[in-house]
């Protein structure tokens, strides 16, 4: 019942996805936002399909945020947020653009911090 | 006076005659006396050879095959001997060779089962490495294509692991992980990870129990056992259904499958061997060997669950029913989710945590060294050992750029006990730079790592303490530029799109500088 905390690699991601690897579609990056839709029942959804709507229904979540919380890989949570966007769960929004993006400062400074770190 | 010398012969004569004829009678009988004698001991003698063929040719076979099959032994074949010193002497024999052909077969047996556990464990530990490697690769590829394939190896590693496990178990050996206190749910699902024909396992209803630490993995062992029996004896088509019941003194796995069904006999076979009361003797475990139920009673009589088999199910196959006591279950509190709506997300963090999840299995220690970052250097980036996860509410300094460990660990470090060995053998000393919260503090967003060794940022709500300079200075500024609105706050979405965008931008600049880090550009690691 809480996937955050769960052992890992005791329930394997085949298993999470029942068998698929291929998102129902293909519009997902690590930085697209996803957002819940409060209204929609959740019975019927899997542990980690429940999970993902309570994470996400405080705020949109980066496709990247969402797989770290359900500690699956990102391949694996993109197949359970394209189910959950065919359901009617969750909805998608393509990131902001770069243009708009604010903080380029903030952005410089990431860059340098890596550059030198890495 | 001749007459006199005559009748005085005669009457020698008639004497002489009279003792001749006496003790011919006497030899006579004696004679006759010594040929019947003769004639008894030849045949006692005959009796006793065939005696002697007997035991060769039927009762000492018959002894070495009691031991697979329990029947009446044959006894004497002359029942005059009985009582005899001689067939003392053979039952005496009998006993000797009954003897030496169990001890024969108990070494035979625990040599065997030696080997088997020692091999085994070997298979298992690689399966372990191997599942270690495919989660890394599964974190790493982002690529369907990679990941189909992947998943197939996956699944196709854990029915391996679960054979060896399953052996090692019959040999005597411990079911081998400890795993954290899980959910059941979670147990059906690890135990659905291992089988075969894991699509066709429904599990329908979630219910609030967890599995105690120590129970998780013979739990999981023996639920796998007993779903792939359930899969394997039903067609195709058909569908096994899990349903998870709280009872009065405790929680019931209940596994139905439409299948042929178990008879009568096979019942009673099944029911002795769940009791885990009869030894198991790897060696005639049939062929192709049959040791699932073996398995599963051995597990259930050294963890002290229950599980029966002798119900049918109303799909027409066979209703297994595992029993977990209550002193096997636990209740996790599912900490580390965000708060919901209204509620702050640091008060939601319980401060009570399960001694046992502060142990982590040691896998953990050596998934760390593949994050990039982790490997090169020991990063001022705030990673945690994830034992710290539990910490309420950790506290940082504000900028841990400049001091990259204030505290050192003051509370029990998870990576620290489980063995020193794999920490000397990971390239990284994982728990060194992590800098550990104080408990009186303020919270801070990050709360734990990824498995890739990032941290974790909670995500805040507005009412909550203004975002600490974290991983990124940048994110200090952020917050005091952005006034709290009192509610959520508007712009999380755009500073977490911000960083995601800037942390992928830096890590592809960063792996151009470095030149060679992508080697499996073409395999979909389009995200770095």
């Amino acid at each position: 019942m809480s996937p955050g905390r769960r052992e890992r690699g005791l329930v394997r991601p085949y298993v999470v996805t029942d068998g698929r690897a291929y998102p129902t579609r293909n519009t997902f990056d690590l930085v697209t936002l996803v957002m819940a839709h409060p209204d929609r029942p959740l019975t019927g959804l899997s542990p980690e399909k429940r999970r993902v709507m309570e994470l996400c229904l405080g705020g949109a979540l980066s496709v990247a945020e969402v797989s770290g919380y359900l500690e699956l890989p990102v391949s694996v949570t993109k197949v359970l947020l394209g189910d959950l966007v065919d359901s009617g769960h969750i909805s998608a929004r393509a990131p902001i653009p770069p243009a708009e993006l604010p903080e380029v400062q903030l952005l410089q400074e990431v860059l340098d911090g890596l550059r030198a770190r890495l | 006076m001749t007459d006199h010398i005559s009748e005085a012969v005669s009457w020698c004569l008639a004497a002489a005659l009279l003792v001749v004829l006496v003790l011919l009678i006497r030899q006579r009988q004696i004679t006759a006396g010594v040929r019947r004698r003769n004639a008894t001991l030849e045949d006692s003698l005959r009796a006793r050879d065939e005696e002697v063929r007997h035991l060769v040719d039927v009762r000492l076979p018959s002894i070495a095959d009691a031991l697979s099959q329990a029947g009446p032994l044959p006894g004497l074949r002359d029942e005059k001997l009985a009582g005899t010193a001689f067939a003392q002497s053979l039952h005496a024999v009998m006993e000797q060779f009954t003897r030496a052909v169990d001890k024969a077969q108990t070494r035979a047996d625990a040599s065997a089962k030696a080997a088997l556990k020692a091999s085994m464990r070997a298979v298992q530990g690689l399966a372990n490495e191997q599942q270690v490697s495919i989660s890394e690769m599964q974190e790493r590829h982002d690529n369907p294509d990679v990941l189909r394939d992947l998943l197939e190896i996956d699944h196709a590693n854990a029915q391996f692991g679960r054979r060896a496990q399953a052996i090692a178990v019959l040999c005597g050996s411990w079911p081998g992980r400890q795993r954290l206190a899980s959910s059941l749910t979670d147990v059906v699902r690890g135990a659905k990870s291992r089988i075969r024909d894991y699509q066709r396992v429904q599990v329908h209803t979630l219910i609030d129990v967890a599995v105690v630490s120590r129970a998780v993995e013979p739990a999981v062992l023996a639920v796998a056992e007993l779903l792939d029996n359930a899969a394997r004896h039903s067609q195709p088509n058909t569908s096994v259904e899990v349903s998870l019941q709280p009872v009065h003194n405790g929680a019931c796995i209940v596994i139905d499958d439409a299948g042929v069904g178990m008879d009568g006999l096979e019942v009673q076979r099944a029911a002795s061997l769940l009791s885990g009361q009869r030894a198991v003797d790897v060696a005639r475990l049939g062929d192709p060997p049959q040791f699932g139920f073996a398995v599963v009673g051995l597990l259930a009589a050294r963890y002290g669950f229950s599980v029966s088999v002798d119900t049918r199910s109303p799909y027409g196959g066979v209703r297994a029913v595992l029993f977990l006591p209550t002193e096997l279950l636990t209740h996790v509190d599912p900490d580390g989710r965000p708060g919901t709506a209204g509620q702050d997300p640091e008060g939601a963090e319980p401060l009570h945590t399960l001694p046992s999840r502060r142990t982590r299995p040691p896998r953990r220690a050596q998934q760390a060294p593949a994050a990039p970052a982790q490997a090169q250097e020991p990063s001022p980036i705030p990673h945690r050992a994830p034992g710290s996860y539990q910490a309420p509410a950790p506290h940082q300094a504000p900028s841990p750029h400049q001091a990259p460990a204030p505290h050192q660990a003051p509370i029990p470090h998870r990576a620290q006990p489980p063995a020193p060995a794999q920490a000397a053998s990971a390239p990284e000393p994982a728990p060194a730079p992590a800098p550990q919260p104080s408990p009186d503090g303020e919270g801070t967003g990050v709360y734990g790592t990824t498995a890739g060794g990032l941290p974790k940022r909670r995500r805040r709500q507005a009412a909550a303490t203004p975002p600490p300079g974290d991983w990124t200075t940048g994110a200090g500024q952020t917050g005091a530029a952005d006034p709290d609105t009192g509610a959520f706050r508007v712009r999380s979405a755009k500073e977490t799109a911000s960083r995601m965008g800037a942390f992928a931008r830096g890590t592809r600049s960063g792996r151009s500088a470095t030149q060679d880090s992508a080697p499996h550009h073409d395999e979909g690691n389009r995200q770095a």
